[in-house]
């Protein structure tokens, strides 16, 4: 299983976690596909994902709404990428719609048939067991306008994650008291940074925190 | 707020008293019009108000912020909520404070209009609007005119009943002088995002509302003059008039850029004629292919000079190729979506009626115009935008456009007429009764196509199988007859996708790149032009229900804000680069952004 969670931020402070990503498939020319978490300006972010992968020699790359109508025959060219990459946005809204299309469960088998799965944000956190994290803190969370009440995701690893962190007391306050609800770790990455998963290792790129039974732990500086 | 800096804003609103009544038309065709005292109307609320187009018209500041102040919303309505003393108030003696009588007076003028019986504009022109006046900014000269401010002689009820109405007498509904608050915000919502994606348009200033759903609702445009203003004279052979509103159009045109070599002899006739003949079959083409539904008739009315569009009461964009959809307006069914281009061509066919007229003061049959070269020249403008229109479609670039269409115009004209074959493509269960007209869905969805067909074959790199050819392809309305695939299909298949591909190719090769390059090029602009959630008339309507009948209700500025967000939702552009971060949608704009791609394909 290929992953790479990526936190948000600037095309060029993901640059080294883009080139770990690429690495991650070695032949070229590779071909990916954005599924934004909403249709809204999907089009415009689709622009900036070309312009990120481009040059670094992603040379086809695919806009895929999933809160909107498409075909088989399309869904089956998506399903062809070597990486889909799900965008960041309102978390909530995503895994409706996700469910919805059905593709949450699409994107499960696709990704252990091997195509590599990155998202960022919102796409990072749905790749996880549950969207929990994108409901706090009160300060900086994502609006649960769909009233969804199964926040239960791809389930694709057991740890969750935690994106936009910002190393500060009022951050820490709120991710040390989820971690004591939760039984797994909560990896909070600020902007920049992020994950890489394969069937051999769990690796972070920039530095990274991990919150585990009310403690904080620094994982890479 | 300070009391110099309260003064100081107040002062800035000066300009909103231009708007008087006053209006060069009125010296250039004194029977052009019927001039009406008016009043204060008292009651109304602001309900919308285009900040951006006000700044555009210098009524407000270029760095006025977005927010309604009191001084501004006094100024808005003391200079649009007014009711015209009409003839019926006139006849009862009705007499009104001073101080709530307008100093100006303002116009309803006459234009030709197809529902009054006369045919010859005696008795037709703005039955329930009058021209708040003129106003110049940088270069820019804006008419302004208010619907709902009362009945006027020019009615169809007036002419009709022969008889003067009351202002907002309940006993007729079109021809009380009042307009519709839901049709004003309609208006505003639908013209704004025409505007945004460069459509020729009215738009909307600001609406005003009285309650019970009646409003005022004002417009502004460039030049607010429709052919019907000029076909009125043209059918009462009326030559001085024709003459003089002719004139008056050609010299308000030769301040623009556009017109700045229309020579000042005879020869501006000409000229004239040429520009409304290129904009004419431009615009039939336009319409056609952005599924823009117009009605367009003899009479030259819902439609500006330019090609604008006016009057929203029938106006509406299509989702697909409904072109069997007809208006019903009680007693007349409405052009259709194919029909606006022959009656384009026949507005072109009056004005070369007209031209003539005017050069040698003797009125011919318009059969005399028929086979004029002007309206050959029609059907090449008609055809080369077209042509250009499907490659845009696509998603090629003008630039590459223009080479395609010079090297491979056969190539080009064929693809477009494999793609009309499944665009016109109708559902097998015909013609329904719809609740404001009649229509037979389409069969297809050519902007899915053109969205997610380069993909695929981006990824797959070959030709699609029939029925994934049709997958990809069909609207939400196609049953599976519909769907059915002939031996007559199976061919426009195959065209369809040669031609495609072939046209892939030949970009490739003129550019000097890799067919995967051409693809992505095409993907990133026909993912924009193509986009799936885009406004239609069913659309629009919903969104103005659900506006009006909030618990909640909208106010100015968050109106303002919504529409705003809706519209950078719309463009259509893909050469545009927006300026705006988008914000994170709010659960308003979603809601909104929703309805839209649920009546994606719809009227």
């Amino acid at each position: 299983m290929n992953l790479v969670f990526y936190s948000g931020g600037e095309a060029e402070e993901n640059l080294s976690l883009d080139k770990r990503l690429l690495s991650l498939k070695g032949k070229q020319p590779l071909t990916l596909t954005l599924i934004p978490a909403g249709s809204y300006f999907a089009e415009e972010y689709y622009q900036d994902i070309v312009e990120q992968y481009g040059p670094l020699g992603v040379s086809r790359i695919l806009l895929f709404n999933i809160d909107q109508a498409f075909s088989e025959a399309f869904k089956r060219a998506v399903l062809r990428s070597d990486i889909i990459h799900l965008g960041g946005g309102n978390t909530f809204y995503f895994l409706k719609h996700l469910r919805r299309s059905g593709m949450l469960k699409e994107l499960k088998d696709w990704v252990q048939a091997g195509g590599v799965l990155t998202g960022l944000s919102a796409g990072a956190i749905v790749m996880t067991k549950t969207i929990h994290t994108a409901s706090f803190p009160d300060f900086d969370r994502d609006d649960n306008d769909e009233n969804l009440k199964n926040l239960s995701a791809m389930g694709l690893v057991d740890f969750e994650v935690f994106p936009h962190y910002k190393n500060s007391k009022r951050y820490d306050k709120e991710l040390m008291k989820y971690s004591l609800e939760k039984e797994g770790p909560i990896y909070a990455l600020p902007d920049g940074s992020g994950i890489v998963l394969t069937d051999e290792e769990l690796s972070f790129v920039g530095r990274s925190f991990c919150f585990l039974a009310g403690k904080k732990y620094s994982i890479h500086k | 707020m300070g009391q110099k800096k309260a003064l100081e804003e107040k002062k800035s609103y000066g300009k909103f008293d231009r708007l008087d009544g006053s209006h060069p038309f009125k010296k250039v065709l004194p029977k052009g019009f019927i001039d009406y005292p008016a009043r204060i109307r008292r009651g109304g609320k602001l309900k919308y108000f285009n900040y951006d187009l006000a700044k555009e018209m210098g009524l407000i500041s270029h760095d006025h912020p977005n927010q309604m102040n009191p001084e501004l919303e006094d100024k808005i309505l003391e200079t649009f909520s007014i009711q015209i003393i009409n003839e019926y108030d006139q006849m009862k003696n009705r007499s009104f404070p001073k101080d709530e009588v307008k100093a100006g007076t303002y116009m309803a003028t006459r234009y030709l209009q197809l529902q009054h019986e006369d045919k010859k504009g005696r008795t037709s022109g703005d039955g329930r609007s009058v021209w708040n006046g003129q106003i110049k900014h940088r270069g820019k000269t804006w008419d302004v005119s208010s619907g709902g401010t009362g009945a006027t002689r020019l009615s169809p009820a007036t002419s009709k009943f022969n008889k003067f109405f009351e202002t907002g007498d309940p006993s007729i509904s079109y021809g009380c002088g009042y307009a519709e608050l839901d049709e004003g915000v309609a208006t505003a919502l639908m013209s704004k995002v025409f505007n945004a994606n460069q459509v020729k348009t009215e738009q909307t200033l600001v609406v005003i509302d009285f309650g019970n759903n009646i409003s005022i609702n004002v417009r502004a445009y460039q030049n607010l003059l429709r052919p019907s203003h000029f076909f009125m004279y043209l059918k009462q052979d009326d030559y001085k008039s024709l003459k003089a509103i002719t004139d008056y159009y050609i010299d308000t045109q030769r301040e623009k850029k556009s017109w700045e070599n229309c020579p000042s002899n005879k020869k501006r006739y000409d000229f004239f004629i040429r520009k409304m003949n290129e904009r004419f079959a431009k615009l039939a083409a336009d319409f056609e292919d952005q599924y823009i539904f117009c009605w367009l008739d003899w009479d030259g009315d819902n439609i500006l000079m330019d090609g604008g569009i006016i009057d929203y009461g029938s106006v509406r964009q299509f989702g697909l190729f409904h072109y069997e959809y007809r208006y019903d307006d009680d007693d007349r069914y409405s052009t259709n979506l194919i029909e606006q281009k022959s009656k384009a061509k026949y507005t072109i066919q009056t004005f070369l009626q007209l031209v003539d007229f005017v050069k040698n003061k003797e009125k011919k049959p318009i059969s005399d115009f028929a086979s004029d070269p002007i309206l050959e020249d029609f059907e090449k403008i008609y055809e080369e935008q077209k042509n250009l229109n499907i490659l845009h479609r696509i998603g090629f670039s003008s630039r590459r456009a223009k080479q395609l269409i010079k090297r491979h115009r056969q190539l080009v004209e064929d693809f477009r007429k494999t793609f009309a074959y499944f665009e016109k493509s109708k559902c097998d269960k015909g013609m329904q009764e719809i609740p404001d007209g009649i229509t037979c869905d389409a069969v297809f969805s050519m902007r899915k196509f053109l969205r997610e067909y380069p993909q695929i074959i981006l990824v797959e790199g070959q030709w699609l199988d029939d029925s994934d050819f049709l997958e990809v392809m069909k609207s939400s309305f196609a049953s599976e007859k519909d769907l059915e695939i002939n031996t007559y299909r199976k061919q426009k298949i195959r065209d369809f996708q040669a031609t495609y591909h072939e046209l892939i190719h030949e970009v490739s090769k003129i550019f000097q790149e890799k067919e995967h390059e051409t693809l992505m090029e095409i993907i990133k602009r026909s993912n924009i032009i193509n986009k799936s959630a885009r406004v239609t008339g069913d659309s629009i309507t919903i969104i103005v229900d659900k506006i009006l009948n909030r618990s909640k209700p909208y106010q100015t500025d968050e109106l303002y804000e919504l529409f705003d967000l809706i519209t950078q939702s719309q463009n259509l552009d893909p050469d545009i680069k927006l300026n705006k971060t988008p914000q994170k949608p709010n659960q308003k704009v979603m809601q909104m952004i929703s309805i839209i791609e649920e009546h994606r394909e719809g009227l």
